[in-house]
């Protein structure tokens, strides 16, 4: 056993890893996202041009379908682009291969889901010490990490807990130190606060406020106007276009307390919309090609 | 990393307990009964190992080959031979006799025993050691003076007289139509393992005794196989051929007309018979092992289908295909070893257990073992291979999204 935990030399990781401290974290030229389903292509993107600077509070707004969904994926380095470029941190990864995508994602990226998206059966601690696992990190060091990060979102009583052992607020905050794990300089969320009520998604949003205070860099993608609120800069989709972008004055904390009533009028609002824009592209799914086309053949 | 992979492994297999339970079931079939048929074959054959020792590996027989259509009277043997033989070849020879065995009925008062007589040389006992209790083995004077001696084991002795210390007591039988009263001189211990007594046929009602071979075989008789024990096992082979050659041209017959057939090539032939029994079985394991591979396959498709999103969180944190491959490797290595170790515990205990009740050292060795556990976690590794490459390949988006 000791011979399998000696130490190892870490990795030596590529320069467009340790590099490039760049003041624009993102910068995307003439970004397009074609969804090619077979029997027809969908534009997702069109022509994105868009500047994230290091330190902001973004929150990217749009309806299901608008595309922001697309964005985000391509944001996450979970998809790429099909034309134009995508630099993170100064350095293209429109291009890259699936194991530098990885690569990226682990070092550059903190992904903060609607649904958590934890492992199960694994306790916060171990979820939160993914990343450096896959960073090829010593468990001595991932533990002590882990544990600072989970004291740091309000956990440091839960580390051990399993993810169904605890509630969705905290389900979400375990998320964050996760993201937080290998000190990323992008933390994206993608509806931080879609499976939470409004007590916890306040609790998430200021967490994500101080994170951006303490320097990170937080991209919030939502539906929910209260959520945006809390940003500094609001980028709005529609169609798979940016239609404004703007500078938002962070509003209290207490303004948020509207009531759910609100937030369930835009969560039907945004069913409806996905039922009747989905000719608009952003977001094709299968069928949706497929009723697509076969309105088509009905037509001829 | 790779404790951590094993650590997951060891908890999704957990997750599972019934699956995984039956999942490795085709694999400790596989391993157990591989285990199993070893095991009996290395048992087995050291039980004949000892048996031929207990025979006497150095023990040869030489006799005119049935191959040989013209055979004449000349070509078997006489005593005048045998002596000449004797004095030739001088001490390289331990012992030589005219390999003489008659069957016949032993008469004591209204007890009849079946008894078999195996004619010897008084030095039989040098290479044939039995434990005496009572009385003496044969000696000079007996088979020089052809007097009507003999040894028995205390199984015949207590079957025809009814007592085992039988020195000074006589019995009838009737040796090549010749009734005579033979006279019990020597009564030695026999002591046989169980295989053994299985192998050589327990003599529960019969009897044997050993008789000066003069009495069995007469200087004009001429008999057809002469009886060797070489003095050097090493060079038994070589002393043998030598042998051979010396008879076939005394008798002007080639060599190849001879047959030598000796202890150490019939266990050589029970060894290579043993060896194909245990390639046939083993055939048949090989096939379960297969089927347990598969079944394996099968459930670690299901497990990697159920577990897309965890493979699509799991990307998002920045893990490699290569990572993702290694996770899924591992698991299917560790079902399958574990498989493995439970079949060796299985089918080692199970030989074990087999030899203890028959009362036989089952020998389960190291090596087949660390051979067993490496092996099925190869069989894991191959048949986790397309699993976990199906994992490692997915999209990561797609996995995310999947409920």
């Amino acid at each position: 056993m000791k011979l399998l935990n000696r130490k190892k030399p870490e990795p030596k990781l590529p320069d467009y890893i340790t590099e490039n401290v760049s003041e624009e974290l993102i910068r995307l030229e003439d970004l397009v996202k074609i969804y090619d389903t077979g029997a027809l292509k969908v534009l997702g993107l069109k022509r994105i041009n868009l500047t994230i600077h290091r330190g902001e509070f973004v929150a990217i707004m749009g309806q299901s379908g608008s595309g922001k969904s697309t964005l985000m994926n391509i944001l996450g380095c979970l998809d790429r682009p099909s034309m134009g470029h995508y630099y993170l941190d100064g350095v293209d990864v429109a291009a890259m291969n699936p194991d530098e995508l990885s690569l990226i994602r682990n070092r550059k990226i903190g992904f903060v889901f609607q649904s958590f998206n934890l492992i199960s059966r694994t306790s916060a601690l171990k979820n939160v010490e993914l990343p450096m696992t896959y960073a090829r990190k010593g468990k001595r060091f991932r533990e002590q990490r882990a544990r600072i990060l989970l004291e740091r979102v309000g956990l440091g009583k839960r580390a051990e807990h399993m993810p169904n052992e605890l509630s969705g607020g905290q389900r979400q905050r375990v998320a964050i130190a996760r993201a937080l794990a290998n000190e990323p300089p992008l933390l994206l969320a993608d509806e931080p606060t879609g499976n939470l009520d409004t007590a916890a998604s306040v609790e998430i949003m200021e967490l994500f406020s101080q994170l951006h205070k303490e320097g990170t860099t937080v991209v919030v993608v939502t539906h929910e106007e209260e959520i945006a609120a809390f940003t500094e800069r609001i980028i709005r989709f529609r169609d798979g276009e940016i239609v404004s972008d703007s500078s938002n004055v962070r509003k209290e904390p207490e303004s948020c307390g509207t009531g759910s009533e609100t937030e369930k009028q835009e969560a039907t609002n945004a069913t409806e919309t996905e039922e009747q824009g989905w000719e608009s592209a952003g977001e094709p799914r299968e069928y949706e090609a497929d009723r697509n086309m076969k309105e088509r053949e009905k037509l001829c | 990393m790779l404790i951590e992979n094993m650590k997951m492994a060891f908890s999704a297999i957990r997750a599972n307990k019934m699956r995984s339970f039956l999942t490795m079931l085709g694999i400790i079939i596989g391993i157990g009964s591989v285990i199993s048929i070893v095991s009996i074959g290395d048992t087995m054959r050291s039980m004949f190992e000892g048996l031929y020792r207990e025979i006497g590996v150095t023990q040869a027989f030489l006799y005119i080959g049935y191959w040989v259509d013209d055979v004449r009277q000349s070509d078997y043997f006489t005593l005048d031979e045998m002596e000449r033989i004797k004095e030739v070849f001088g001490d390289e020879i331990a012992y030589i006799d005219s390999n003489s065995y008659v069957s016949a009925d032993a008469i004591c008062g209204r007890t009849t025993v079946k008894f078999s007589f195996n004619g010897i040389d008084y030095n039989y006992q040098e290479v044939q050691p039995v434990d005496m209790v009572y009385g003496r083995y044969l000696n000079e004077g007996d088979v020089l003076g052809r007097r009507k001696n003999v040894v028995m084991d205390t199984i015949s002795a207590m079957n025809l007289f009814g007592v085992e210390n039988a020195v000074g007591k006589s019995f009838r039988t009737t040796l090549y139509g010749t009734t005579e009263e033979y006279t019990v001189v020597g009564i030695y211990q026999k002591k046989l393992n169980p295989f053994q007594a299985m192998m050589m046929g327990a003599n529960t009602e019969g009897g044997e005794a050993f008789i000066p071979y003069t009495i069995l075989t007469w200087p004009n008789d001429y008999f057809y196989a002469l009886r060797f024990f070489a003095r050097d096992e090493a060079t038994m082979d070589e002393l043998y051929n030598r042998i051979k050659g010396y008879v076939a041209k005394s008798k002007d017959r080639k060599p190849e007309d001879f047959r030598f057939n000796s202890a150490k090539d019939e266990m050589g032939q029970m060894d290579s018979m043993m060896g194909g029994l245990a390639m046939a079985v083993g055939g048949i394991a090989a096939i379960s092992l297969l089927v347990g591979g598969i079944g394996i396959m099968n459930i670690m498709l299901v497990s990697v289908t159920e577990r897309t999103r965890e493979i699509g969180i799991r990307k998002s944190l920045g893990a490699r295909t290569r990572d993702i491959m290694i996770q899924f490797l591992t698991e299917s290595a560790i079902l399958s070893a574990c498989g493995g170790i439970v079949g060796i515990l299985l089918g080692g205990g199970l030989v074990m257990a087999g030899g203890a009740l028959l009362g036989v050292q089952a020998i389960v060795k190291p090596g087949v073992v660390i051979l067993a556990v490496g092996f099925s976690a190869m069989v894991g590794i191959f048949f986790g291979m397309y699993p976990a490459s199906k994992a490692a390949k997915k999209d990561p988006i797609e996995a995310l999204r999947y409920e």
